[in-house]
């Protein structure tokens, strides 16, 4: 399964629906992660808080390619983007273990194939080299075996770029 | 020269954040304040604390290998109220993980250098620490030690009249010895950062961890949320299984 999660507009809704399986748009309607860790604890696999987010890391399980689709803010992902992956952790297992010679939690779901992300807006060349050590790591994090990152001027490139 | 602090965890209370700018605290001299950031409602509040400033230090939690999505709208906030101020302060980092390697912190240190020079304001450098959650949980063990210790003295004064319970104290001082070895390059990096705070020069970049081997933290931190997932229930529901999601209730 392929999914998209972005910060767009609805005016890119058709463009993003028809090159994935699944779409989650980070449009702000959610609250924050709160650090409670329940998702681990409590009702694994779920957040307590009832809003759009709620079950977000069990779409996120299902995924072998997963593509962000994101303004860039100080070489990472825009507030909106972040909120999503904040609220995904349960993808992961409170057990720890050895990836890539650190220290990681185990995966829920197993492992993935793509971490990909399409950064859109300015952003210089120290930035860009932050976002690609940033989606390494989160690749590295959340079981997937490779990343890459595409740097677009502006967004008429997207289609190519999914 | 004014200092303020402000704690990013959005946790209420007793979070490591606190811990570890508490800490920083200690080593910093001049005015110094501390804010909590943990809604949109805080913004107003700490950015007229900014106002006057001359360094800011954020006690940041990582989340997902970078900033919490929280902290990333105030400092959009923030880079338009210096810029419309006229602000050049310096900014320091103390970021935790839950992990052991305070390495872990890097992309986090990355994103706020950008920040400040988005902002236009100096980045005076950080420490990332690693195995930030245990070592906030040394604070309450070293407390539970002093309660332990007044009540042994407390039983002692009652059933001998003695009031200096010697092994009492030998055990307690053994304890704090152990809990202090754990903070250690926590201390000593948060005093060095105090150091270039109180100077208003750059720190540099620096990572340290609780001082214990990576194996034995693994272990810990394997029973600790087995002991937290007990009392909360998760491990007799599905704890470790690979849920599907429940169409009715996503997106």
């Amino acid at each position: 399964m392929k999914l998209i999660i972005h910060d767009l507009g609805t005016e890119f809704d058709e463009l993003i629906d028809r090159n994935c399986d699944r779409t989650i748009s980070a449009d702000g309607k959610y609250a924050p992660c709160q650090g409670c860790f329940g998702c681990w604890t409590k009702h694994p696999a779920e957040c307590k808080m009832k809003d759009t987010l709620k079950q977000v890391c069990r779409v996120m399980g299902q995924a072998d390619e997963l593509v962000i689709v994101t303004k860039n803010m100080y070489g990472g992902y825009s507030a909106a983007v972040k909120n999503v992956l904040d609220r995904s952790i349960g993808t992961s297992t409170p057990f720890s273990t050895y990836r890539g010679r650190q220290m990681h939690h185990t995966l829920r779901y197993g492992k993935h194939g793509l971490w990909k992300v399409v950064v859109y807006g300015e952003i210089s060349e120290a930035e860009k080299e932050t976002f690609r050590y940033l989606a390494e790591r989160n690749a590295l994090n959340d079981g997937f075996e490779r990343s890459e990152v595409v740097f677009l001027q502006d967004l008429s490139g997207l289609e190519a770029a999914l | 020269m004014k200092t303020v602090f402000i704690n990013c965890s959005p946790k209420k209370n007793f979070c490591a954040s606190a811990y570890f700018l508490f800490l920083e605290r200690l080593f910093t001299g001049g005015e110094k304040v501390t804010e909590h950031l943990r809604t949109p409602a805080d913004h107003e509040r700490i950015l007229d604390e900014l106002r006057d400033a001359q360094a800011a230090v954020f006690g940041v939690p990582l989340y997902v290998d970078g900033v919490p999505s929280h902290v990333l709208r105030f400092l959009e906030s923030m880079e338009v109220f210096c810029k419309d101020n006229g602000l050049h302060f310096s900014v320091y980092c103390v970021a935790n993980n839950g992990f052991i390697e305070g390495k872990q912190n890097e992309p986090l240190m990355q994103v706020f250098e950008h920040f400040c020079e988005h902002a236009e304001l100096h980045f005076g450098g950080g420490v990332g620490i690693g195995g930030g959650v245990m070592l906030n949980v040394t604070r309450i063990l070293f407390f539970v030690d002093i309660g332990l210790l007044l009540l042994n003295t407390v039983l002692s004064a009652a059933n001998t009249g003695n009031f200096f319970p010697k092994d009492a104290w030998i055990s307690f001082l053994e304890n704090a010895a152990l809990l202090l070895f754990f903070n250690l390059g926590v201390l000593f990096y948060l005093a060095r950062m105090g150091h270039y705070i109180r100077k208003g020069f750059s720190a540099g970049k620096k990572y340290t961890r609780i001082m214990i081997p990576s194996f034995i933290f693994i272990l810990f931190a394997d029973i600790f949320f087995i002991i937290i997932s007990l009392f909360e229930g998760g491990i007799f529901r599905g704890w470790l299984a690979k849920k599907e999601p429940d169409e009715a209730q996503t997106l």
